[in-house]
């Protein structure tokens, strides 16, 4: 008795597909983007419909609503790029250069050998297996929390967790290097609107993302969940200058950017010895330790993420060349 | 699926999706920017009530990622507005060429390719 929702599946299905056709077809940036931000929507609808909260938590999170704010900020810093050459040099940082046939020949012909071995990975695997699920239940009693989810990610297998930390990290150490400067506009008055927007729904998400992390340890939630939904309390204080960085502000924030990982890889190696390897938390002290783990990862997504949004390191700059703009 | 209840709500969930085509048609028209932002707000509206409907039958974890939407959806929206207004104000109410009612490909664009 699955009728109605094959009818449902295959309404979103189609609509996911055609999206994707449409994001990658359009020419207009602006309506790519918002393309993208419905297409982050509906695979949110697609990942609750395949039973993975966790999953469909994260990209309604950084799907709609982190990634959509970055890219029309990236849009509007291309549109007005600086003073003097303002529709010029965005005119051609956009304009899209023909594209070889060879160039698309060969693209083609990847992509078909990369569905073909999809295809082939697909129809070789085990049909209905039963997966790691029985292995991951026979381990949970020693994972020191009840969500399998959480256990995999932050027991079993929390190197790669650790690495994906690794990688935000990264990126925002690139991101500092690169682009450096102050918001040099004087912060204009807050509109009605933007105060009352602002003081409705940040207390909201603050909760919202706090509730994600903790309900993390039994439910669908954690980290990952609870950084990105903060990160948007991040992105409303610099969107509404409530919060306007300050280069004495750096050390703070360098700190919040290490603490996550710092926190993470110390307690994976302070718990070897004794015949435990790297990662193997006692199970005696796994909740607490992962429960350590996940608030300060949480605070350290958030502070990159927004970070990442406001995209340069907050230095005074005196230098007359600096091409940065608000 | 168990019950004509859940299959009922089901099915209002594909019914829901259904009409959220017509905010993609909208999407994909414009033709004025605000036209496409405000179809995808639409979608976000929408997305959080299929999610409720599809709870019952789903799990209620789904009702977790209606809340998370229902807070973010906007947040795409708030960027658009801000990012709109050259000196990043964000007034609506302020008279900008770029949240006129124009169709950008008529506009002095600079983003058609």
């Amino acid at each position: 008795m699955t009728d109605p929702l094959i009818l449902f599946d295959l309404l979103l299905a189609g609509s996911i597909v055609a999206l994707a056709v449409a994001v990658l077809s359009v020419r207009d940036l602006f309506t790519a983007i918002v393309v993208f931000i419905v297409f982050g929507l509906l695979s949110a609808l697609a990942w609750a419909r395949l039973a993975a909260p966790d999953v469909a938590l994260a990209e309604a999170a950084i799907g709609t609503g982190v990634t959509g704010a970055l890219l029309l900020k990236t849009l509007h810093h291309l549109r007005h790029f600086s003073d003097g050459q303002t529709q010029d040099a965005a005119r051609d940082l956009t304009a899209v250069q023909p594209v070889p046939m060879g160039v698309t020949v060969a693209n083609a012909a990847f992509c078909g050998l990369v569905a073909l071995g999809l295809a082939v990975a697909f129809l070789g695997a085990p049909q209905a297996g039963p997966g790691f699920d029985a292995l991951v239940s026979d381990a949970m009693p020693h994972s020191g929390v009840a969500h399998p989810v959480t256990a995999v990610l932050l027991n079993f297998r929390a190197y790669d967790t650790l690495m994906e930390v690794v990688v935000l990290l990264a990126a925002v150490i690139a991101v500092w290097q690169i682009e450096r400067g102050l918001t040099e506009a004087p912060a204009p008055a807050l509109g009605m609107v933007w105060a009352g927007f602002a003081r409705l729904t940040l207390p909201a998400i603050v909760v919202i993302g706090t509730y994600l992390l903790w309900k993390g340890a039994e439910a669908p939630g954690g980290a990952f969940q609870g950084g990105a939904v903060l990160a948007a309390v991040g992105l409303l204080l610099l969107l509404s200058r409530l919060y306007v960085p300050q280069p004495s502000h750096r050390g703070l924030a360098r700190w919040a950017f290490v603490l996550g990982t710092g926190v993470f890889a110390g307690v994976a190696l302070l718990v070897t010895g004794g015949g435990r390897v790297a990662f193997q938390y006692p199970p005696e002290h796994a909740k607490t330790l992962i429960l350590l783990i996940e608030g300060l990862v949480t605070i350290s997504i958030a502070v990159t993420l927004a970070a990442l949004f406001h995209g340069r390191e907050p230095v005074a700059l005196n230098a007359p060349e600096s091409r940065h703009d608000t | 699926m168990s019950g004509w209840l859940e299959v009922w709500l089901v099915l209002c969930a594909a019914g829901v999706l259904a009409t959220l085509g017509a905010a993609l048609w909208r999407v994909w028209r414009g033709p004025a920017r605000a036209d496409r932002m405000m179809a995808a707000q639409l979608v976000g509206t929408g997305g959080v009530a299929v999610l409720m409907l599809l709870a019952p039958a789903q799990g209620w974890a789904v009702l977790d990622v209606a809340l998370v939407l229902a807070m973010l959806a906007a947040l795409a929206a708030v960027g658009f507005v801000k990012s709109s207004t050259p000196d990043g104000a964000g007034d609506p109410e302020e008279d900008d060429p770029e949240l006129a009612m124009t169709d950008p490909d008529t506009r002095s664009g600079s983003d058609a390719g």
